[in-house]
């Protein structure tokens, strides 16, 4: 009894260490965010603010922000939807059609994944300005695209070679055709690893940086995260101001995330990922 | 599919292969494949980015097996790989676990432990930056507000320990995608397998390793595998947080040849680097899935 | 009726004539740094409003990058020929990279014919020279290193200004007893570094001895004494205490360094002297204690205590070679180097490289005595990162932040540098 005691008390310390270990550094950031410039550098860190100072957010506001977040969430959503589709068409043939080269050519995609981005920065850029798309927010969706796609077609393929036979089999003896089969039984299937695919890739195009540095010049193009490094060279000194930005820029996903985390965690289950 | 020869054209696979291959193989090519080629042709000269290319046959080759700052970049490079490898996936399990249960406090922790991983890097460097600051940071400020002044450290500027300060803030970025996914994992594997090991007399522990973590393993060897890879080409918080420095001490490959190429106008010698960090990657990471994939295979032979 | 008449005659008239200043419109990208308001992101901006009133045919599109990634988008523009019609950079081993690429315009004529030559001193003009043609002018700041010290603790402790070495560590020695850092300095960035060391080069050997290793002339190398003797004074700073906790990671950018001497935990700060500028538009209480002394001489040493290190321009405009519309481009750089720009430059606390009677137009008390050690001094020695190529000024940078860290000997240091020079020269 007294194991299990200590046991439970073990576990709650985890969890309670956990928490702070993932939750202070956000804790700090809005803290932070509501101080004076020379506050924060007189005070402890963890000192409450004298008075909460939301002029930081409104600056911030005031430098673009809006247009920036809108910019980013579009051109993150559009490229997750090309992935998908892309990513998707490919991984069954992949996975569901035996054919000669089928191991070379999912070696190949899944070789990607190992291309260093930066790498590819100087014939992209040529390969931009060559299709007239340089400075908009179209050129970022063919690096975003490709770039993901070689993990996207590893998880993908991964999970259904796993999807069992029998369904499609039935249904091709019905006469149904490779695209019907794709659309109308594998997709529905492989709707936890296409969850997957999506929330990775979401996340790590929206905010992406060194393609929307090189690609975009603008300032009406530029996605959140150029504008969170523009602040940060616009404002070196006011670390509050930085840190209402980098608030300001967290919390969106987080909503979303807080909103929808029942959905994502069960569109992941069944077993997404699987070998 | 045996009566492929009467199947009308449009139902043949080759075609439909072809047809469903075409939009990823579009992209592919466009933006991945052709550079690597590109990328190889550039390491045979000497070229600052700008001007005139001056062909020196492979002479960036064997300037780069004797520059010790690409082996140093190598060795970190490894250190990433199997740090990220031990402390991400354990924790990443570790969590899932303890979520794992319906307590009344699992189901805010699930939301906030995830937080860190909905950060981009850009922003997670920019706030590490001031929570290792040396005098207004929160780490030393609290050491020393509770009087630990001999734990203050240089936390970026130490070559010591600035790599692992950088991992450290890589595994808080991380750990919550390892755990949403073996959470996902976890989720599927059926309640009844616990409660026969229980009739049976098996304390947690040992169902712990005798199903959870067999089931798991699928998913244990992916995530490995995505580790792997990431780490092995990982840029965006070292680059942030430290620029690879001081003195190269958390330099990683794809940082030097960022450097290289772009800040000290050698793309000669930066796309050297590049071919070599993708050769280094598509043989390691190949050894590693091919031997995953054996030892998942003679498990489930047993 | 009448007045719906008068409108559509209004209306077409001002289509049409937005239609034909539309016709000959030039579009000019103009690329540069400043995204930090201040002395010259006032001055450009209100250059083009006047440029862009005077000509309303010609529209300018200012560019401002993140510092940091500047070298590197301008290069990739360049690498794709695409840069922009109008772009700065720092003048001297960078700016004659892009030359020798075909990427600038040689603009000695169109200087001339402007009238615009001699708005610059010659003393400026001269990094943007090759081969006594004009690639580039100067149009920031005559800026120089300084020592800025908080006036405030120095008199707390009763300190006097160093002016010999000696005495330097004499007042460290008194700042540290009393846990104050000595020099608030912010190394990430490695040109702040590159600082000290350049002054103690100074201080030993005097000026030749950078310009003979450079030049490759009078048997000058990167390993000789004076490098190495630098290198030992540079580490005897650093075993000493001189540096905060943590500067080899602090970055300038981002004011690490001054938030040191802003909080009083520092009382010294070697930087350009745009710092004055910096820190009046930071943190004006400050100013009332804020001034500054030229960097001690070495007891023994060969250089004049008066020598300074620094850049008589700090940024270079060019104008590119594939630009369509060069003429306007000169024309444009007529407006950032008059009389109105150079006003604009001083009531923000800089000393601008161009226009007349500088020195007299100066009246704030400060901006005259940084004036005064400026135009003072008979060496001002060019930042060694932009004399030298830019793959030398790395290395020059690299092993300088690694003494800093004591990670290599003064005679490693310098003698990875001499090789770096040597590969350099025997490729060319």
């Amino acid at each position: 009894m007294l194991k299990k005691g200590v046991k439970t008390l073990l576990l709650y310390c985890f969890a309670f260490l956990w928490l702070v270990i993932s939750f202070y550094p956000f804790i700090f950031m809005v803290n932070t965010s509501l101080k004076g410039r020379m506050e924060f550098l007189m005070n402890p860190v963890w000192a409450a603010p004298d008075r909460f100072l939301y002029s930081n957010y409104l600056k911030v506001i005031e430098g673009g922000f809006f247009r920036f977040f809108f910019n980013s969430v579009g051109v993150a959503a559009v490229s997750v939807f090309l992935i998908l589709l892309a990513s998707s068409l490919a991984s069954y043939v992949l996975s569901r059609i035996r054919f000669r080269f089928s191991g070379l050519i999912y070696g190949a995609f899944v070789a990607g994944m190992m291309i260093p981005i930066h790498i590819t920065l100087i014939p992209v850029y040529n390969l931009t300005k060559a299709l007239g798309i340089y400075d908009s927010l179209l050129a970022l969706i063919g690096p975003y695209v490709s770039f993901s796609l070689p993990i996207s077609i590893f998880i993908l393929t991964g999970f259904m070679k796993d999807v069992p036979m029998e369904l499609e089999e039935a249904a091709f003896m019905d006469g149904a055709s490779h695209f019907q089969i794709y659309s109308k039984v594998l997709l529905p299937l492989s709707k936890p690893a296409l969850a997957t695919v999506a929330i990775y890739n979401f996340i790590m195009l929206w905010n992406e940086f060194i393609y929307a540095l090189v690609l975009l010049t603008s300032k009406k193009n530029w996605n959140l995260t150029m504008g969170l490094w523009n602040f940060q060279g616009q404002y070196s000194i006011d670390i509050p101001l930085i840190m209402a930005t980098l608030t300001l820029a967290a919390l969106p996903l987080i909503l979303i995330y807080v909103f929808l985390q029942e959905q994502v965690i069960k569109g992941m289950t069944s077993g997404a990922l699987k070998g | 599919m045996k009566k492929l020869e009467q199947l009308p054209w449009y139902r043949r696979e080759n075609f439909v292969i072809s047809l469903f291959l075409i939009p990823a193989a579009f992209f592919f090519v466009l933006y991945i494949v052709a550079p690597i080629p590109i990328s190889f042709y550039y390491s045979l000269f000497r070229w600052d980015g700008i001007g005139q290319k001056i062909f020196i046959g492979f002479q960036n080759w064997s300037e780069l097996m004797r520059d010790p700052v690409f082996f140093r970049a190598l060795k970190n490079n490894f250190i990433l790989v199997v740090v990220s490898i031990i402390v991400q996936l354990p924790f990443g399990i570790g969590l899932a676990l303890l979520l794992n249960g319906g307590r009344w406090w699992t189901k805010p922790l699930k939301t906030i432990y995830v937080l860190p991983y909905l950060m981009s890097s850009v922003a997670i460097g920019m706030l590490w930056r001031y929570v290792y600051e040396p005098t207004f940071g929160l780490v030393n400020m609290f050491l020393e507000a509770i009087g630990k002044y001999h734990w203050i450290q240089d936390w970026l500027g130490d070559p010591k320990i600035v790599l692992y300060s950088v991992i450290n803030a890589i595994n808080w970025q991380f750990i919550p995608f390892y755990m949403i996914l073996f959470m996902a994992a976890m989720t599927a594997i059926p309640e009844e397998l616990y409660e026969a090991a229980k009739i049976d007399g098996a304390s947690p522990w040992k169902s712990f390793w005798t199903i959870t973590i067999p089931l798991l393993m699928p998913t244990i060897t992916n995530a490995a595998t995505l580790s792997l890879v990431g780490s092995l080409k990982y840029f965006d918080l070292i680059h942030v947080l430290s620029g690879g420095g001081p003195s190269h001490a958390s330099e990683l490959l794809a940082t030097y040849m960022y450097k290289r190429s772009f800040h000290h106008f050698r793309m000669g010698y930066g796309s050297t680097i590049a071919v070599a960090l993708f050769t280094i990657g598509v043989v390691v990471s190949s050894i590693f899935m091919r031997s995953a994939r054996r030892k998942e295979y003679e498990g489930s032979a047993l | 009726m009448k007045k719906a008449t008068l409108y559509l005659l209004v209306i077409s008239l001002l289509l049409g004539s937005s239609l034909s200043v539309y016709a000959q419109q030039v579009n000019l990208t103009l690329w540069h740094i400043h995204t930090n308001e201040g002395a010259a992101q006032y001055t450009i901006q209100d250059a083009i409003r006047r440029f862009e009133a005077d000509y309303p045919n010609v529209k300018i599109e200012e560019v401002q990058i993140i510092n940091d990634e500047y070298k590197t988008k301008l290069m990739i523009a360049m690498g794709a020929n695409d840069e922009p019609d109008i772009f700065m950079s720092w003048g001297g081993g960078p700016l004659e990279t892009y030359i020798n690429a075909g990427k600038v315009w040689d603009m000695t004529d169109a200087l001339n014919n402007e009238g615009i030559y001699d708005n610059f001193l010659p003393v400026a003009l001269d990094l943007g020279v090759v081969n006594g043609r004009v690639y580039g002018v100067p149009i920031v700041n005559m800026a120089s290193a300084l020592v800025w010290y908080r006036t405030d603790i120095f008199e707390r402790f009763g300190l006097e200004v160093p002016t010999t070495y000696s005495e330097l560590l004499d007042v460290m020695e008194v700042f540290n007893k009393n846990n104050i850092t000595p020099f608030a300095l912010a190394n990430a960035n490695k040109w702040t570094g590159s600082m000290y060391f350049m002054y103690l080069v100074d201080r030993v050997a005097g000026p030749e001895e950078f310009y003979n290793a450079m030049m490759r002339v009078n048997g000058g190398s990167f390993a000789s004494e004076g490098f190495i003797k630098a290198g030992e004074y540079l580490q005897d700073l650093v075993r000493k205490g001189a540096f905060p906790r943590g500067f080899q990671s602090m970055d300038e950018d981002l004011a690490q360094s001054r938030n040191l001497l802003y909080t009083e935990r520092a009382a010294m700060y070697l930087m350009g002297s745009w710092a004055y500028g910096t820190i009046k538009a930071e943190n004006d209480s400050m100013l009332e204690h804020l001034d500054f002394f030229v960097f001690p001489g070495i007891d023994g040493g060969k250089g004049d205590p008066s020598n300074l290190v620094g850049t008589p321009g700090d940024n270079y405009f060019s104008i590119a070679q594939k630009s369509a519309h060069k003429e306007y481009a000169a024309k444009f750089l007529g407006y950032l180097s008059d009389d109105t720009a150079a006003q604009m430059l001083i009531d923000n606390g800089h000393i601008p490289p161009f226009g007349s009677n500088i020195g007299e137009r100066i009246s704030d008390p400060m901006m005259q005595k940084i004036y005064g050690a400026v135009s003072g001094s008979d060496t001002v020695q060019l930042w060694y990162d932009q004399s030298l190529p830019p793959e030398l000024a790395q290395v020059h940078l690299d092993t300088t932040q690694a003494l800093f860290g004591l990670e290599m000997t003064p005679e490693e240091a310098a003698k990875t540098m001499e090789e770096a020079a040597k590969r350099y020269h025997n490729e060319k």
